[in-house]
């Protein structure tokens, strides 16, 4: 009769897929190895023992960095595709709806194109990400115009940028940096080191952590001006809260991996589906199962074949389907 | 608690919307603002609550300006319910009706389990329960008004603003909603409401704001605002005020007869002389209804009152010889008492002196 959270073996279950999942992940590759030996690592790793050589250098140093950053590029991304479909009260609504992808690939395509390393394509990225979301929001926001135009101003804001990548592709040398920006933008996470991830997940793991805490207040978003005031939030602040958390996520994700398409969309639906409208549940399960999900994709990305395959053809080749199934099964959903 | 409107004035465009509009709303009060389509009435609940900033004037919560009160504050007295039909959202009436206790949630916190109980105990108390686990669109329009009734409620506030709470619905949901309505206002709470019917102004008001277009506004006692005249000139409808007797009690009621264009003559306020018989449920109606006669004291001719033990019912006759809309508004308010039937018998050929 009551049910006004998430039953606990639920939350048990939420907790533990994540890492049982990311385990999983650390034993496939290239060279499977079985979990003990993991273990062993792992453990020698945090007491400072002694272990095996090339295997420390397999885990520690090539799988456990990408499996984080997979961990928090997933949970991030659901977590900000969640907090922008309640925002603007439309289940369409992905991270990218203000333009700060597109902005962040056009940071790292200009990045690549003058010869920066791994760090400062991070780092550029990142900035033109949020310059992105800020001049959409100077374009639209403001003088009781409504998230409407916002929404528009992200869609011009975006498709701007989108010409400056095409613009920065048609000028770069078709030998090298052409097929660099090309892969870049189709997003892998094979840049994954604990370099980038220094940099790269304070921004991912605050903007989580501060939606997290939120959840509550998400579940006002969506309703109407007069009636999100009237409930007694600060509206104004809310908003200017929710797009920054996001902004910064989705920011910092796209330029440490490129153009993760999809999760931002397909995870909160499934959690809606699964567990309703309520972001006190939403959120946690987006948070788990995002960061399940792009563990999985990662892992079949680096280890099908000789060659990776791009990241975001995955997630909609194994999104999709899936989504389909769930919807038709389910009836479909609303925010 | 008092809300308070002195001399609001809100245009659209150079084009006055609400002109020098005032209305006081104390404990107990039920207010209906009343006016044809495009009068602003939304627009005024709006201006009132500061989701729209008036141009001059100001609105103000027991004294203190309402822009200048903290939302958090502000939402725990004053609590809103919008017009049900712009209500779009999925969530179950148990998680819509639980939104209503944000203003006593921490920015950072989640609802605990006394919210939860208030949650439920609302829903009882509003015979809703069984909704609680269902989808807020897939309920009636009736049902949605009173979950988001509940919702506004569950701020525990000292004042409830309700747009269009009876629109677009049948008879029965009419009639709940107004019914829920009048049964807070005894409570002690401030009830305000927008509404397209003069009849639920009538019926259950006890104070009424009457916008015109072009931005007029009278307020006062609904029985000298809810007048023929009044509505012929707001709304340019010709309309009869009549009564309609139950066993009970007589019941007053407009009906609409044509349109009108001119504007009426003001018939004046002619003395007459009538008995008010009522019976009494019970012997504490009593007291009030001797402070409310007290009101009247001027115009009393005569009275006697007798309990009848074996039935426990008490009897009171008053007389009276005062303008018609005095004795309308003592026969209105003796009437919304629970358990008090009351009518009036209007003495035939008597000259006013």
């Amino acid at each position: 009769m009551k049910r006004t959270g998430l039953h606990p073996l639920w939350a048990v279950v939420l907790v533990l897929l994540p890492v049982l999942i990311g385990l999983a992940a650390l034993c496939i590759g290239r060279i499977s190895y079985p979990l003990p030996d993991i273990w062993n690592v792992l453990a020698a790793r945090l007491t400072g023992a002694e272990a095996d050589k090339q295997l420390t250098i397999v885990i520690c140093n090539i799988r456990l960095p990408r499996v984080l950053l997979a961990m928090l590029v997933g949970a991030g991304l659901s977590v900000a595709g969640c907090a922008f479909q309640s925002l603007f009260a439309n289940p369409l609504a992905t991270p990218d709806t203000l333009g700060v992808a597109s902005g962040t690939s056009f940071g790292a395509a200009l990045a690549l194109l003058m010869g920066m390393g791994l760090l400062g394509v991070q780092g550029i990225a990142f900035a033109f990400g949020i310059l992105a979301v800020v001049l959409t929001w100077l374009t639209s926001a403001g003088n009781g115009k409504g998230l409407g135009s916002v929404v528009l101003g992200g869609i011009m804001i975006g498709s701007l940028f989108s010409s400056l990548v095409s613009l920065v592709k048609f000028t770069a040398d078709t030998e090298t940096q052409l097929p660099a920006i090309t892969y870049w933008l189709m997003g892998s996470l094979s840049g994954a080191g604990y370099e980038p991830l220094k940099w790269g997940s304070p921004w991912i793991i605050g903007g989580i952590l501060v939606l997290f805490l939120l959840r509550w207040q998400l579940n006002i978003l969506p309703l109407g001006e007069d009636e999100a005031r009237s409930l007694g939030t600060n509206l104004t602040a809310l908003r200017a809260v929710t797009v920054i958390c996001a902004t910064a996520v989705t920011a910092s994700s796209v330029a440490m991996c490129g153009q993760v398409g999809w999760v931002g969309l397909l995870i909160p639906h499934i959690c809606r589906m699964a567990f309703g409208n309520d972001h006190r549940v939403l959120i946690p399960a987006s948070i788990s199962l995002g960061a399940a999900f792009l563990v999985i994709v990662d892992t079949i990305a680096r280890s099908v074949s000789a060659a990776e395959i791009p990241i975001s053809v995955l997630t909609a080749i194994i999104g999709a389907p899936f989504f389909i199934v769930l919807m038709r099964r389910s009836g479909g959903w609303r925010i | 608690m008092t809300l308070e409107i002195r001399e609001g004035c809100f245009s659209y465009g150079g084009q006055p919307v609400l002109d020098h509009v005032s209305l006081t709303a104390g404990p107990g009060d039920l207010i209906a603002v009343l006016g044809p389509n495009g009068a602003g009435k939304t627009t005024m609940l709006r201006c009132m609550l500061g989701f729209l900033h008036w141009q001059s004037g100001d609105s103000f919560l027991d004294g203190r300006s309402v822009r200048s009160i903290p939302p958090r504050e502000l939402w725990r007295s004053i609590a809103y319910v919008p017009q049900a039909r712009s209500f779009t959202s999925a969530a179950t009436a148990e998680q819509t009706v639980l939104l209503g206790r944000n203003a006593h949630i921490g920015l950072f916190s989640q609802p605990k389990k006394k919210d939860i109980d208030l949650v439920h105990e609302l829903l009882d108390r509003l015979h809703i329960s069984h909704l609680a686990q269902k989808s807020c669109a897939g309920i009636s329009g009736g049902e949605l008004q009173m979950v988001l009734i509940a919702r506004a409620l569950a701020a525990e506030p000292k004042i409830l603003v309700l747009d269009e709470p009876e629109s677009n619905l049948d008879f029965r949901n009419q009639l709940i909603v107004l019914e829920t309505m009048t049964d807070l206002t005894r409570q002690g709470m401030t009830v305000i409401f927008n509404t397209h019917y003069p009849d639920h102004a009538l019926r259950r008001a006890n104070k009424a704001l009457l916008l015109h277009k072009g931005g007029q506004a009278q307020f006062g006692d609904t029985h000298s605002i809810v007048t023929e005249e009044h509505i012929r000139n707001a709304f340019q409808v010709r309309t009869v005020i009549g009564e309609i007797e139950t066993d009970e009690r007589i019941y007053r009621s407009i009906l609409p007869l044509d349109l009108a264009a001119e504007t009426a003559e003001i018939a004046p306020d002619t003395h007459r002389i009538a008995t008010v018989s009522m019976i009494l449920q019970d012997g504490e109606q009593a007291m009030q209804v001797n402070e409310i006669l007290h009101e009247y004291s001027q115009y009393l001719v005569g009275r006697m009152g007798l309990p009848y033990r074996k039935a426990g019912v008490h009897i009171i006759n008053v007389t009276l010889d005062a303008p018609q809309s005095e004795i309308l508004a003592l026969t209105e308010k003796l009437g919304r008492l629970s358990g008090c039937s009351v009518k009036a018998t209007y003495a035939v050929g008597f000259q006013p002196t």
